[in-house]
């Protein structure tokens, strides 16, 4: 019988090999997880998890805690498991006593037999004495690239120290009441009498907290479409795009499908949901299956029109566009180190492609929603400002919101403002 | 002392079923020493023979957290079992997989030592997960035959593919 189930190695080994995967082969997190999934289950499985995020969360840091103690560039492996290491020695409540067995036991597993001795080694230095980061500039404390630790500081003079720890938050479980199925009090109201802690959002009609995250399975009424999990800035989409009954309504990058459900939810309309990645596209067929909503679902690139359209004009169009998801760290820390400083200009590239070549399907008389998860300004009121100096029958409207704060064209979402996830939103009219 | 081999799943040697020991001889004794070393290495806290191609009814086990209480079991038998739970479990012969299983947690078990010296013990918690993993093994059997067909076969097809992928 295999022995790890007993010592407590398995989370430590599955969380190292995400992390390093991560570091090393650019891959995410989520799909490094993926990999073992009949490897953890229960507590063992949540463990992990808490482990790899808390680590990528932190991984500068820990770094720069590590760094004294090593005489040479630890293999990538190595680096993942000793900063898994030290994670669980500053932040988590297991006991040191067991995290540092755990986490030399966990060398075997992951073939570094030989550094047995260095790991007991540094986490117990750790232990004695932490090297002192008294020095370390505010990249390294929040664990952040220096690049954009800095774009985030020019785009958000005021406070930047704020922005960096909110991406570090442990980001809320956000749900939204299918008001097909009945209203977001109504929802609130019954898991109340179910026991669970919920709150409703006051900055989205249908969105509700929950105190604590739980598996989608066990959500009352997930199964039967009753409730979605959503982040509430992301539900935001829904309330200013406004579809009207009978519309022609476009979600233009739609997986997984989250925004194309609560439009559908909302009104009665005619959607086209369409995606580049046939494999994403799949999650939105599944999530309209679940709620009981219906789209035309296509694949196609929404920046080629001519490949997926068939001509007749969009009243409604929603251009959520793929972005660096700078505003989701809280959700993804992997993006903090996946992304490079070329991306941005890149992404804000392909995002004026999108917008001026769905430009083109929209009715006179119609709007169209851009959105980012991106808190940086290239990626939102750089790309509409260019695009408003070249398209004179566009006009951004001006957002009345509660929400956010309002920007040249639009309306951006500090992470972490209303508990919400960092978005920009910008609101375009064609005459 | 050796390091033996490890069968892994699907290997077919892994389903065989062992025969009574009736000699304990040195060469017995020199391949229960193999079946300690490799067991530690591997890291784990069982092996039967049937794991290394062997079909001798002898498995060594070690559930200490200082890998220092050894117990060897030939010809094992359970004579009790008592209350049930489920539990995480893993198998050298099918690496990196891990499932919950359902195990007696106390049991009583009669066998010989490495000299033929019959005895009986009580095991419970982890000691007794694992005398029941290694017994199923001596008669050819895998904790995976506990799991859904579903659950086995993609177990099958991630060994193949991992094995396809070795040197």
């Amino acid at each position: 019988m295999a022995s790890e189930a007993a010592n407590g190695a398995r989370p430590r080994v599955v969380a190292a090999r995400a992390v390093a995967a991560v570091i090393e082969s650019g891959r995410s997190l989520d799909d490094a997880l993926a990999d073992w999934p009949a490897n953890l289950v229960g507590a063992d499985l949540a463990l992990a998890r808490l482990l790899a995020y808390g680590t990528l969360r932190d991984h500068r840091r820990l770094g720069a805690l590590l760094a004294p103690r090593l005489k040479k560039t630890p293999q990538p492996l190595l680096d993942a498991l000793l900063r898994v290491g030290l994670f669980q020695l500053e932040a988590t409540r297991v006991p040191a006593h067991a995290a540092v067995h755990a986490t030399v036991a966990a060398t075997k597993a992951l073939k570094l037999g030989g550094a047995r001795g260095l790991v007991n080694a540094i986490l117990r230095g750790h232990q004695r004495e932490p090297v002192s980061l008294a020095d370390a500039g505010p990249a390294v404390m929040a664990s952040y690239p220096d690049w954009l630790a800095e774009h985030i500081g020019r785009d958000w003079p005021d406070d930047p120290a704020a922005i960096l720890a909110a991406g570090n938050a442990r980001a809320p479980m956000q749900l939204r009441a299918n008001r097909r199925q009945g209203s977001r009090d109504g929802l609130v109201a019954d898991y109340r009498a179910a026991g669970l802690d919920v709150t409703a959002m006051d900055a989205c009609a249908d969105g509700a907290q929950l105190a604590e995250p739980m598996a989608a399975e066990r959500l009352p009424g997930f199964a039967d479409g009753r409730v979605s999990i959503q982040d509430g800035a992301a539900q935001l989409a829904a309330d200013l795009l406004a579809p009207a009954e009978g519309q022609r309504v476009l979600d233009a990058c739609a997986a997984p499908g989250n925004k194309t459900a609560h439009l559908l939810e909302r009104a009665d309309i005619a959607l086209t949901a369409l995606d580049i990645d046939g494999q994403r596209l799949a999650r939105v067929t599944d999530t309209l299956a679940r709620l009981g909503l219906a789209a035309d679902v296509r694949v196609g690139d929404a920046g080629a029109p001519a490949n997926w359209w068939d001509g007749q004009l969009f009243d409604r169009i929603l251009l959520d566009a793929p972005c660096s998801g700078t505003g989701v760290i809280r959700r993804h820390p992997d993006i903090k180190w996946l992304r490079r400083a070329s991306d941005i200009p890149a992404a804000a590239e392909r995002q004026r492609g999108l917008l001026a070549a769905l430009w083109a399907t929209l009715a006179p008389g119609g709007r169209m929603v851009y959105a980012t998860c991106s808190i940086l300004a290239a990626e939102g009121d750089a790309v509409i400002d260019d695009f408003l100096a070249r398209e004179p029958r566009a006009a951004a409207q001006p957002i009345e919101a509660a929400w956010g704060r309002a920007t040249t064209h639009g309306r951006r979402i500090a992470p972490g403002d209303h508990d919400f996830d960092g978005f920009y939103y910008a609101v375009l009219a064609k005459h | 002392m050796a390091i033996l081999e490890i069968l892994h799943f699907p290997d077919p040697r892994l389903r065989e079923t062992t025969k009574e020991i009736t000699v304990f001889d040195d060469a017995l004794r020199a391949f229960i020493d193999d079946m300690f070393e490799t067991m530690y290495d591997a890291p784990g806290v069982g092996l039967a023979a049937t794991q290394v191609g062997d079909t001798r009814r002898v498995a060594v086990m070690d559930c200490s957290d200082d890998k220092n209480e050894r117990i060897v079991m030939c010809n094992p038998r359970i004579l009790w079992a008592e209350d049930e739970q489920v539990v995480d479990e893993g198998c050298l012969s099918v690496p990196d997989h891990y499932d919950r299983v359902t195990r007696a947690t106390r049991l009583g078990f009669a066998a010989q030592d490495r000299d033929g010296q019959a005895y009986e013990m009580e095991a419970e918690g982890l000691l007794a997960q694992c005398v029941q993993h290694e017994l199923a093994h001596l008669d050819g059997g895998l904790y995976i035959d506990k799991l859904s067909r579903l659950k086995r076969e993609r177990i099958r097809r991630k060994m193949a593919k991992t094995a396809k992928r070795a040197p």
